[in-house]
């Protein structure tokens, strides 16, 4: 583990914004990135996560067409003449239980196909998600968790 | 025809659908009918905004409305978050009740 | 990049992300309610502005402008979703109901015992 690494992502995000690429910049952007993280120290979590690159590189593809494909099949459903809509929420149990697993997965979900998370049950066991097409809630079920569940558990495991 | 005479047409292409889609999100706005549909709107709002400030970037090839979009895009997140903290405290109908359990 | 390529590309690409951000404000016009609605701005106004963010990246070429627009385009990505679902929690827990026409709500069995303040249950 290389100390301060989250400090140092940091300064070199600000550095890549910010746009000046030198020793003075990186040293402020390092400060920023460690008054920042001071701030939010206990709302940090301290687990060990390990990274999988190539099941994130899998990951971040299927996200991009996942992406896409929703665009699409939203236009698709707002520019048909007669919307046939059957809007719900549904229950999905979650097989992730660590928090930034669950934010992931919240906002992958947001952002596919004809879903949206709506809120996390106080256990964390359960994910709401509003459907666009609730019409087979099963399906929905099986199509999260054969797909991006099973990535992020792939790439962080 | 020439890329810079392609690119040229496209963005003006693009300035026009992006206007009707701006005119069509302030008619949401306007007819609301709830709160969050008026949050939501704004929130369209800005990334049509963003989207206009990109197109505006392309024509003018001036490099500073990157850093435009990008604080716009900030502004925008920190507004919808700080509207939907006011929504779940209860929105208009709250402040209402308590000014009126205050009243003597 | 070279010259023509990268125009013809930024083109499509505004374009595209134009008629997406027209489709996005479409749908906030014709859905019924304020959770489908969500759907359209999430998806499609993101998209939308992301493609006109990145065709701007494509048109400038230079590396420290483009690394700048693409960074742009990872925060857009990582908050459009974060604000849509804390707009979504707040609506329902505020008592925001569905459209009638939806057909399950798994949530509201959850909800039934009132939160803090008290607001849940009220009727609006």
């Amino acid at each position: 583990m290389i100390p301060f690494r989250n400090e140092l992502i940091l300064a070199l995000v600000w550095v890549a914004i910010s746009g000046s690429y030198s020793i003075p910049n990186l040293a402020f952007g390092f400060v920023i990135g460690w008054i920042v993280l001071f701030l939010v120290r206990e709302q940090l979590q301290t687990t060990k996560v390990v990274i999988r690159p190539i099941a994130l590189l899998l990951l971040i593809a299927l996200f991009i067409k996942e992406l896409v494909l929703s665009a699409f099949k939203v236009a698709k459903l707002v520019l048909s003449p007669r919307m046939d809509i059957k809007p719900g929420i549904f229950a999905y149990p979650l097989k992730v239980d660590r928090d930034f697993e669950i934010t992931l997965l919240a906002n992958l979900i947001t952002l596919t196909p004809g879903t949206l998370s709506v809120d996390v049950s106080d256990d964390r066991r359960t994910l709401f998600v509003h459907g666009m097409d609730c019409s087979d809630p099963d399906q929905a079920r099986r199509d999260i968790s054969q797909g991006f569940e099973r990535r992020i558990l792939e790439a962080f495991r | 025809m020439s890329g810079a005479a392609f690119l040229n047409i496209c963005a003006t292409f693009a300035l026009g659908v992006l206007t009707i889609s701006f005119l069509l999100v302030v008619v949401r706005v306007l007819k609301g009918p709830s709160l969050p549909d008026r949050i939501l709107a704004l929130d369209m709002l800005v990334a049509v905004a963003i989207g206009f400030i990109a197109v505006l970037g392309l024509r003018s090839g001036v490099t500073l409305y990157v850093d435009v979009a990008i604080a716009l895009g900030l502004v925008g997140f920190l507004a919808t978050v700080a509207f939907a903290r006011f929504v779940m405290s209860g929105g208009v109908d709250a402040i209402k009740e308590e000014a009126e359990e205050d009243r003597p | 990049m070279i010259d023509g390529i990268g125009d013809y590309l930024a083109g499509a690409l505004i374009v595209v992300g134009a008629l997406f951000a027209l489709t996005a404000s479409f749908g906030l016009l014709r859905l019924p309610d304020v959770y489908t609605r969500m759907h359209a701005a999430s998806k499609a106004g993101t998209l939308g502005s992301c493609l006109m963010l990145i065709a701007l990246a494509v048109h400038i070429g230079e590396f420290a402008t483009t690394l700048r627009a693409l960074a742009g385009v990872v925060f857009f990505l990582l908050t459009a979703p974060i604000s849509a679902h804390l707009l979504a929690k707040a609506a329902y827990s505020a008592g925001y109901r569905m459209w009638r026409g939806s057909v399950s709500d798994d949530l509201a069995e959850t909800v039934t015992a009132p939160k803090k303040n008290g607001l849940v249950g009220t009727e609006r």
